[in-house]
């Protein structure tokens, strides 16, 4: 006769018990999620749906007929000027990222290093233009960039051009060294932060081991900075897809991106079908690319 | 003029005001497992550290086999490091972990395959050549360290504290594991550790350490029976430390006056010549060599003390006995527990009054 069978328990209080402990578990984690995902319900995946579904609808001039077809998406991939604006996104923003990895990995790579104190003012230095207000940045840069601009004057002050540089401004190069100022310290901080996570006696286990400086950075250093290049990937090459006021304000006719043609499709153009088509083109390609960096790089072995 | 083995020459090293490393000076021999030991903080990571030429010394030379390596960088040093936390590459396999050494040197791929499956297959890892580091354990990880450190045959391996952060079993394990290991790899070990323990079970020779210099440099029963001074005495094992002053010399052995004690027989173990009348010293009789007992001992030319038990410490190999002497200092002793139930002899318990007794040449005088 076991102890277990002579005493069955009583079911009613165990079950009670057993509720206390569900909900001593994941009450907490319930009223703390509760409230974002009601949030995002409402105001990103209710309306991310809606022109979604719209995105098949029968659209025009300020028309919307609902219905079920593909002729946004076709109107987009059969238009030259919106195949262009596709590529120029993407040449922008893959150049501005990799003149931005360029960049920002050797001032990571020394901040790392540096001692505490110039650390920090460097830190500092990096951080403050982001904080000063964006279009007074755009505003500047215009003034720097422009026909009669510093740089231009400079230069021909200097003898060293006779006409203005005119690719200087309202172009794509325009476009691009304006979103890196914005974004520098976005790729310079996870960068810095994973090279600074790389115990030192690595190194100096690579060394012993007979790597040259050379061997080190890039059979150590470079793989083991990869989980602070990709956070940097997603944290400003996505935004710079999608970016449409920097395009605008310095692009000129050559550096308008696929931010411009939606924000025309909604607010001038009126035809928010074909909007949201070319937004869910947009997005699907994005992450796609996302997917394809996480495989080649193999982010998840290091995360 | 080829020296076979590593010289260190008149190494000194200061961090800013800080002096980590102080005229140090010894020699290894190929093939000797020597230790550094030394509280933290006392410099013997600094020395390896510029014996892997990781740091660069303000003075003096390190030569390796007669040659000056001094400001050689580390990797035309034919000298490997491991580290306490393993620093192994956490984005390489097992495999790619131990081929690093090798790919260096530029090593056939096939026969890096064979070196590397061999040497698993000794350190028990065979099969884990996918494995990543993380999804080992501590001991595990050591072993890998430890394999990617040998794989190349270096002359001259600098172990820092290698087994700091495992547990005590696997910790005594690998100890026993590294000593064969050199044994059959014919590599000069350079261990630096803390645990005077672990010093004493694996070196072939311990240079003590202390605020940047050496102490003493000899084999592990020298360094326990016969130590040059306090620190070391104190450092290495357990000891009973006691403040006297020399009375006479008689020969090789000293009368040596301890307040609340009486008077010592105790010998110096370098030598009585520096010993004279009037002369602060410190003994140091180690709680082995006690002998305890109830009964007034009757060896002759012994040392004898009365005292009172005050705490007995049961300790599974050993018992510990502290003894009040008088209304003076206390002493340790040890004495194995040779009978089952593990009581001494005698059944000595709480507040029972004792003898104590130990040689003269069990009571070191050190000077101070």
């Amino acid at each position: 006769m076991t102890v277990a069978a002579s005493s069955p328990q009583p079911e009613a209080p165990r079950r009670r018990a057993q509720w206390r402990y569900w909900l001593g578990q994941y009450a907490g984690l319930l009223a703390n999620l509760t409230p974002p995902l009601l949030y995002l319900l409402a105001f990103f995946y209710a309306p991310m749906s809606i022109l979604l579904v719209m995105s098949f609808w029968k659209s025009g001039y300020m028309t919307l007929r609902p219905g079920f077809t593909l002729e946004n998406y076709i109107t987009f991939f059969t238009t030259p000027v919106y195949l262009k604006a596709l590529s120029n996104t993407f040449f922008i923003a893959t150049g501005t990222m990799l003149a931005l990895i360029v960049v920002a990995y050797p001032i990571a790579f020394y901040l790392a290093r540096m001692r505490p104190r110039y650390e920090r003012l460097i830190l500092y230095l990096l951080i403050i233009p982001v904080e000063i207000n964006f279009l007074i940045r755009i505003f500047a840069w215009k003034i720097a960039l422009g026909r009669s601009g510093i740089i231009n004057s400079a230069l021909m002050a200097a003898g060293l051009i006779r006409e203005p540089l005119g690719f200087l401004l309202y172009s794509k190069f325009a476009v691009g060294l304006v979103l890196m100022h914005e974004w520098l310290p976005y790729v310079v901080i996870p960068v810095y932060l994973a090279l600074k996570g790389i115990p030192p006696e690595i190194i100096a286990a690579a060394r012993s081991l007979g790597a040259s400086r050379w061997d080190v950075f890039w059979h150590i250093v470079l793989p083991l900075s990869v989980p602070g290049l990709f956070a940097s990937f997603v944290l400003v090459y996505i935004p710079m897809l999608g970016e449409f006021a920097v395009p605008a304000l310095v692009g000129g006719p050559s550096g308008y991106m696929l931010g411009n043609v939606i924000e025309n499709q909604f607010l001038s153009a009126g035809n928010w079908g074909l909007g949201s088509a070319i937004g869910f083109i947009l997005l699907t390609v994005t992450l796609a690319l996302v997917a394809l960096v996480v495989k080649v790089a193999g982010v998840e072995k290091l995360l | 003029m080829s020296v076979a083995g590593l010289q260190v020459t008149h190494l000194s090293k200061r961090f800013g005001k800080k002096v980590a490393v102080q005229d140090v000076s010894f020699s290894v021999q190929p093939n000797e497992f020597f230790c550094l030991l030394g509280p933290s903080g006392c410099g013997k990571t600094t020395i390896l550290r510029m014996i892997g030429g990781l740091l660069m010394p303000d003075t003096g030379r390190v030569a390796l086999n007669g040659r000056d390596i001094t400001f050689d960088p580390p990797e035309k040093r034919d000298i490997n490091i491991v580290f306490q936390n393993y620093a192994l590459f956490p984005h390489m396999t097992v495999y790619d972990n131990i081929a690093f050494g090798p790919r260096r040197q530029g090593w056939p791929e096939d026969r890096i395959r064979r070196e590397v499956g061999r040497l698993l297959d000794i350190a028990h890892l065979a099969g884990y050549e996918r494995k990543y580091p993380r999804q080992l354990s501590g001991g595990e990880q050591q072993r890998v360290a430890l394999l990617r450190a040998l794989i190349t045959r270096p002359q001259v391996l600098l172990l820092d504290e290698p087994l700091g952060a495992l547990d005590l079993k696997i910790r005594q394990q690998l100890q026993l594991e590294l000593i064969n290991i050199q044994d059959a790899f014919h590599i000069t070990f350079i261990y630096v550790t803390h645990d005077q323990s672990e010093a004493l079970a694996m070196g072939d020779r311990i240079a003590v350490m202390n605020q940047g210099r050496i102490l003493q440099i000899g084999d592990p029963r020298t360094i326990y029976e016969a130590p040059v001074n306090r620190f070391v005495a104190y450092f290495i094992g357990n000891t009973n430390l006691f403040e006297g002053t020399v009375q006479e010399v008689v020969g090789a052995q000293a009368r040596v006056a301890v307040p609340e004690v009486g008077d010592v027989w105790g010998v110096c173990p370098h030598g009585a010549q520096a010993l004279r009348p009037g002369l602060a010293v410190t003994l140091s009789i180690r709680p082995e060599k006690i002998h305890i007992s109830r009964h007034e001992p009757r060896q002759e030319g012994w040392n004898r003390v009365a005292g009172v038990v005050q705490d007995i410490i049961y300790l599974g190999v050993s018992t510990e006995y502290i003894v009040r002497l008088g209304q003076g200092p206390t002493v340790r002793v040890f004495t194995q527990n040779l009978r089952p139930n593990g009581d001494h002899a005698e059944a000595i318990t709480w507040d029972d009054p004792v003898w104590v007794a130990w040689r003269p040449a069990h009571a070191l005088i050190l000077p101070d």
